[in-house]
């Protein structure tokens, strides 16, 4: 009996420990060859091919690759580099734009002069709440163009100017909390953190330049080893990539499942989708969202520890999460990061804290409810352009409701995690992932990309997952 | 009057509700590493400003401070020595 209990004990370990990559970076002679001049060539022209799978040309991803190479070979200038590299693709992209090229620059320049200012000032107004101030003077941006005349000069330009702020504002806000960082804090690397070389969406990956000074690999085997997980991570986003045609092609193309905006548009137009297809389309959805994002984090935080930065992984295991705040952490690491570094831990530290319950809900609340509201409204600032800042607002009830449901959500979930787990497989994994899955399933619904249906379309659909018709 | 012990069965908590069984030195990395979450950091800020008193809305917050046993230690002492 003892034996049969080892036996099983020892075949969980081996399955828990089995890699469908193996851990290169765990084996002294791979660290020992990635050190040296053939073995950096060999990991470089490896990533580099692994790169043309998800950059539009073989040059673009050639150029990447002689960057990697220079701060590989030279990481001295490393910082120069990544600092100049970015202004550098800017003036390239946007040459032939001279209003664009002039207000990409100007908002680069708002970003250092601002985080010059806070450094400067740290006992002023501006200087105690900076991401506040920031967030402000961009909604002001953004009411004053809603108020300008369609097709002017001013329209055109605070228009520019709001697309241009929406993808750099919170690269800035980054910038601005690092002012009270240690070790000192330094100019080429704040800038390098503004949109950096390896990628980014609109949130900032891997957070700011604080961040990034921790983790920088500070020696030839850091770096090598940093650089091996960079390729497995890399490797295993191509994976994924196969992975994710093959599903598309089976339950979309061959299944003909539609998906989850196409179930949500039928049901829209007056001719929903069967009731099983509603909930195959919901389901496939939610692993499409893990799949795809990902594929996004994975493809940029291998390049982003091929330049030497050690950075956790934007999603790791979200499946195996048995909490919804868990898996809110697991499913888009920087997303929540950004979240709670602006919102949560300034809500948190400043208000309710005589009452621990208020406290901890007040500032889930200022994160999960306001800070995503607000980053996904302007980063959607086109509909605020094309349908004006009202209609926008209305529109966008579906997206609050989802916020606040979410908030709440990861309230009771952080409030309730201080008790006792269940213990075993089913009771202590199996069931409470299955209920977290199916809880951001549900929410979903609120979450779709199609941003112009009332909030009646998303809770009629959602209504009819079980039957209910209205 | 705590000190690191009673720091280090903080932290040492926080790990075992996370499922984080292993070795734990003062100079280990906590929050940079990814052994704790921000909702762990939050029990430690609640820690820090019920038994000493500091308040990180006047001194400022920064994850640093607070990522390993010897950063809360030396954020305590400094503490201690303002007052």
């Amino acid at each position: 009996m003892v034996a049969q209990m080892h036996s099983s004990q020892s075949l969980r370990n081996r399955l828990a420990e089995f890699r469908l990559i193996p851990r290169l970076e765990t084996f002294p002679r791979m660290v020992s060859f990635a050190q040296t001049s053939l073995g950096r060539i060999t990991m470089l022209a490896a990533f580099g091919l692994g790169l043309c799978y998800f950059f539009p040309s073989p040059l673009l991803a050639l150029s990447f690759t002689l960057m990697l190479a220079f701060m590989t070979f030279m990481p001295e200038y490393r910082r120069f580099i990544l600092a100049v590299t970015p202004i550098v693709f800017v003036v390239l992209q946007s040459y032939r734009e001279p209003l664009l090229l002039g207000l990409n620059l100007a908002v680069v320049g708002l970003g250092i002069v601002l985080y010059w200012c806070a450094m400067r000032w740290p006992k002023s107004r501006f200087g105690q709440r900076p991401v506040a101030f920031l967030l402000a003077g961009f909604t002001a941006v953004i009411v004053f163009a809603c108020a300008a005349a369609p097709h002017s000069l001013p329209y055109t330009i605070l228009w520019n100017l709001v697309g241009l702020m929406a993808s750099y504002v919170w690269f800035i806000a980054y910038a601005l909390i690092d002012r009270s960082s240690k070790p000192a804090r330094d100019l080429p690397l704040e800038m390098a953190t503004f949109h950096p070389l390896w990628g980014s969406t609109n949130v900032p990956f891997p957070k700011g330049a604080a961040y990034l000074r921790r983790i920088e690999a500070q020696n030839p085997e850091q770096l090598a080893v940093v650089q091996l997980k960079g390729l497995k991570l890399l490797a295993w986003a191509i994976l994924l990539v196969f992975f994710q045609v093959y599903w598309f092609r089976f339950f979309h193309g061959y299944l003909r499942i539609p998906t989850a905006d196409q179930a949500l548009a039928m049901s829209v137009n007056g001719t929903p989708a069967a009731w099983h297809l509603r909930w195959e389309s919901l389901i496939l959805g939610f692993f499409e969202l893990i799949l795809s994002i990902s594929i996004l984090g994975h493809r940029i935080i291998a390049s982003c520890r091929m330049a030497g930065f050690n950075a956790l992984r934007n999603t790791y295991r979200p499946l195996s999460s048995t909490t919804i705040a868990e898996f809110f952490n697991r499913f888009y690491y920087y997303f929540k990061e950004l979240l709670v570094d602006l919102f949560f831990y300034p809500a948190f530290l400043r208000y309710w804290k005589g009452h621990k319950r208020v406290r901890m809900a007040f500032a889930t609340f200022a994160a999960a409810f306001f800070g995503n509201a607000f980053f996904h409204f302007t980063r959607d600032w086109q509909i605020i352009r094309d349908e004006g800042l009202w209609k926008a607002i209305a529109n966008y009830e579906a997206v609050l409701l989802y916020c606040a449901v979410l908030a709440a959500a990861l309230s009771v979930s952080q409030l309730r995690k201080r008790g006792p787990r269940p213990v075993g497989l089913f009771r202590g994994h199996v069931l409470p992932a299955f209920g977290v899955g199916l809880f951001y399933c549900l929410l979903s619904v609120f979450d779709t990309s199609e941003r112009m249906y009332p909030l009646a379309e998303h809770l009629r659909y959602f209504a009819s997952l079980f039957f209910i018709h209205f | 009057m705590k000190g690191k012990a009673e720091i280090h069965e903080l932290v040492q908590g926080l790990l075992t509700a996370c499922g984080d069984d292993g070795s734990l030195a003062d100079g280990d990395s906590l929050l940079l590493s990814g052994r704790l979450q921000s909702i762990d950091a939050v029990e430690i800020v609640v820690f820090l400003e019920e038994n000493f008193g500091i308040d990180f809305a006047q001194i400022g917050f920064d994850r640093d401070q607070i990522d390993s046993i010897d950063a809360i230690y030396a954020l305590v002492q400094a503490a201690m020595n303002r007052n």
